[in-house]
């Protein structure tokens, strides 16, 4: 299980900022920090898949990267199993697969040399690396590319081989930002098997999406946040009632809407 | 941490533009600029030799025998073309009718009773890159004032041509040149392999540092790496390493470049003497001039790379990087005056110390106090820069820019 809780985390303005792009209508900027993350909190117990929604801007990103100990938090707790991962960074380091939009590919190593290399990072040994490879590689279908160098590689080719770096170590919670975000059909159908899969296994999957279709079919929790605060953190069902629809693309706008109201 | 060195120089070696900057730019690029500029130099040099100049005279017959001389010179035509005032000649000059004007005013009686010195004018434009038209005039002129010299010791009664010479050169400058052949070599040396090896120490790291740092940045790499189990220390540090590697691997090819390139040029023009004076240089003193580049390796790896990870894309470290290769040659410069030499004070000095001490080690004459206080100074310099990149790399600020 992993928890989140009352997380802060805030960043210095530079002065180019400050002369020219400072918001005074954004309730996150004051003189000389941008307060990207108030107060977030959220929690997927074992086994679970909570999808992470909100508008682009709205702090998800950097809540990730403070999951996955890339940014230390202001203020807050984010634990794993009961253990600190703020306090203990490389606890939390082994604990977790990461995958985001800025977590690229070695260019001038192969696919399987990356994939290895991270595993060896990890600390496995040389006959546990080979043996969750041929997995990884046969799950995600990527014998046809492994001896590929990573440069050469379609954007797909290239979601599935993150994908097995960021799970090559079979991390206890699996973080993914925006993992679908401008694959093709049949990619997507891939990445999407393999979180359902993981969530077979009874790992916890935390994933940010702006495709609401994907929460539909994927996730048992639903976690909301905007202008850096939580709106909401509950199950899908709880999602539909409190955002007073079906549709769940209506039910995320209600809440917005609500939530900007009060 | 040897698990991301060892990935870094996988990475490195299968980089195309590093290998050029770390094997092939030393080992053929540098010979293949020297031999070109050399062969251009030498041809400008031989169409310079062989130039014919277009000349005209005011005032010929008033210095007959002068202008005797440069009439019957290969280098010089004369212009048949009436100039009467020394305007006319510069103005030709100007215009490129002719290459040089002789003006003179002739003979004029001084006050004494005695004739004054004739003055000779040579117009020229001397803004060419290589001209030799004062040259050749100057050497015409010597054996023209040689011959007047002896014509005027005749008329004032001395006819002995053993005492006309005496009276001309009456004290004769021996210089002895006490220096050995590896002093004199080493000289020379000296003034080239500190510029050769120190910028391309800097030059060995910078492209790797870019590379390792901002281009890790831009790619996405960096943050990959960052949420893997290892410290942030062990990062940089498998970084640092892989820099100062490629570093250390660019002088060394220099170096071996430069002795191949000896070897080479000995079988060509059989210098002979460069190759004995490199033998007596020892193994000792050649063992100290790559030490004294581990240190100089280690500050120049370890700015590189503090000043690549600060930067957010490949383009903003190579901006930031540029100056540095520039600002390498000002000390490199102050070592070269005249003058200076390895002192206490100067051994203090960042990269004039170790320019100074390649010279001296160079020349035989170095006190080995001195370089040892150079290493103890630039390791200091080093281990506080790589401790500053690591504190660097660790700032979120600085990581996540």
């Amino acid at each position: 299980m992993i928890e989140v809780v009352g997380l802060k985390k805030k960043f210095k303005l530079t002065k180019d900022h400050k002369k020219n792009k400072l918001d005074k209508t954004d309730p996150r900027e004051d003189k000389d920090y941008f307060h990207s993350v108030r107060n977030v909190s959220f929690h997927c117990n074992k086994g679970e898949v909570l999808g992470l929604l909100g508008p682009n801007g709205a702090g998800k990103t950097t809540t990730l990267r403070m999951i996955s100990t890339a940014l230390t938090p202001d203020e807050g707790s984010i634990s794993i199993a009961g253990h600190d991962i703020i306090k203990k960074p490389l606890y939390g380091r082994k604990s977790i697969g990461f995958l985001s939009g800025s977590t690229g590919l070695y260019g001038r190593l192969t696919v399987k040399e990356n994939i290895e290399y991270f595993a060896k990072l990890h600390g496995m040994k040389k006959a546990a690396i080979t043996s969750r490879c041929e997995e990884l590689f046969s799950l995600l279908d990527m014998h046809s590319f492994i001896d590929k160098r990573a440069d050469n590689l379609s954007t797909g080719m290239k979601q599935k081989a993150n994908i097995a770096r960021a799970v090559v170590h079979q991390p206890a919670v699996v973080v993914l930002d925006e993992p679908t975000t401008g694959l093709d059909i049949m990619t997507t159908q891939t990445v999407i098997t393999f979180i359902k899969g993981l969530k077979a296994q009874g790992t916890p999957v935390i994933f940010s999406t702006h495709h609401l279709d994907e929460v539909a079919l994927l996730c048992d929790r639903v976690a909301v946040i905007n202008e850096g605060t939580s709106c909401f953190d509950g199950t899908v069902a709880d999602f539909k009632q409190v955002g007073k629809s079906e549709e769940l693309n209506q039910a995320f706008m209600n809440i917005l809407t609500e939530k900007r109201d009060v | 941490m040897f698990e991301v060195f060892k990935k870094e120089i996988k990475e490195l070696l299968r980089d195309k533009k590093t290998l050029l900057f770390i094997i092939a730019l030393p080992l053929l690029i540098f010979p293949l600029i020297f031999g070109v500029l050399g062969y251009f130099m030498v041809q400008a040099q031989v169409e310079a030799d062989q130039e014919v100049h277009k000349y005209a005279i005011i005032a010929r017959q008033d210095i007959k025998e002068f202008s005797d001389k440069v009439f019957y010179h290969k280098n010089f035509n004369l212009v048949e073309a009436e100039y009467t005032v020394r305007d006319e000649l510069i103005q030709a000059v100007k215009d490129e009718d002719i290459d040089v004007g002789i003006y003179t005013t002739g003979a004029v009686a001084g006050s004494s009773g005695h004739d004054a010195p004739i003055e000779i004018e040579i117009l020229f434009n001397n803004a060419s890159r290589i001209n030799y038209i004062s040259e050749k005039l100057t050497e015409i002129f010597s054996e023209y004032k040689h011959v007047e010299q002896l014509k005027k010791l005749s008329i004032y009664g001395i006819a002995n041509g053993k005492d006309k010479e005496l009276i001309l050169d009456p004290v004769k400058l021996i210089e002895t040149d006490t220096a050995n052949a590896r002093e004199s070599i080493g000289e020379k040396l000296g003034m080239l392999l500190p510029y050769l090896l120190i910028p391309l120490v800097l030059t060995g790291a910078t492209y790797p540092a870019i590379d390792l740092g901002a281009g890790e940045k831009e790619r996405g790499t960096l943050e990959t790496l960052l949420l893997t189990p290892i410290t942030r220390t062990q990062i940089v540090i498998g970084k640092f390493l892989t820099i100062f590697s490629a570093s250390i691997a660019t002088s060394l090819f220099t170096v071996a470049s430069l002795g191949l390139w000896i070897v080479i040029a000995k079988s060509i023009f059989s210098a002979e003497t460069i190759i004995d004076v490199i033998a007596i240089i020892g193994a000792y003193d050649l063992f100290l001039i790559l030490l004294l580049l581990l240190p100089l390796a280690c500050i120049f790896s370890s700015v590189v790379l503090a000043i690549s990870i600060y930067s957010r894309t490949f383009k903003e470290a190579q901006n930031y990087l540029g100056p540095l290769s520039i600002i390498v040659f000002v000390p490199l410069a102050i070592s070269m005056m005249p003058n200076m030499e390895l002192t206490l004070k100067t051994s203090l000095i960042p990269i004039v110390n170790i320019s100074l001490a390649i010279q001296e080690l160079l020349k035989g004459t170095v006190d080995y106090n001195f370089v040892y206080t150079i290493l103890l100074s630039t390791v200091f310099i080093g281990v506080t820069t790589l401790l500053f990149c690591v504190h660097w790399f660790k700032k979120e600020s600085v990581l996540f820019r």
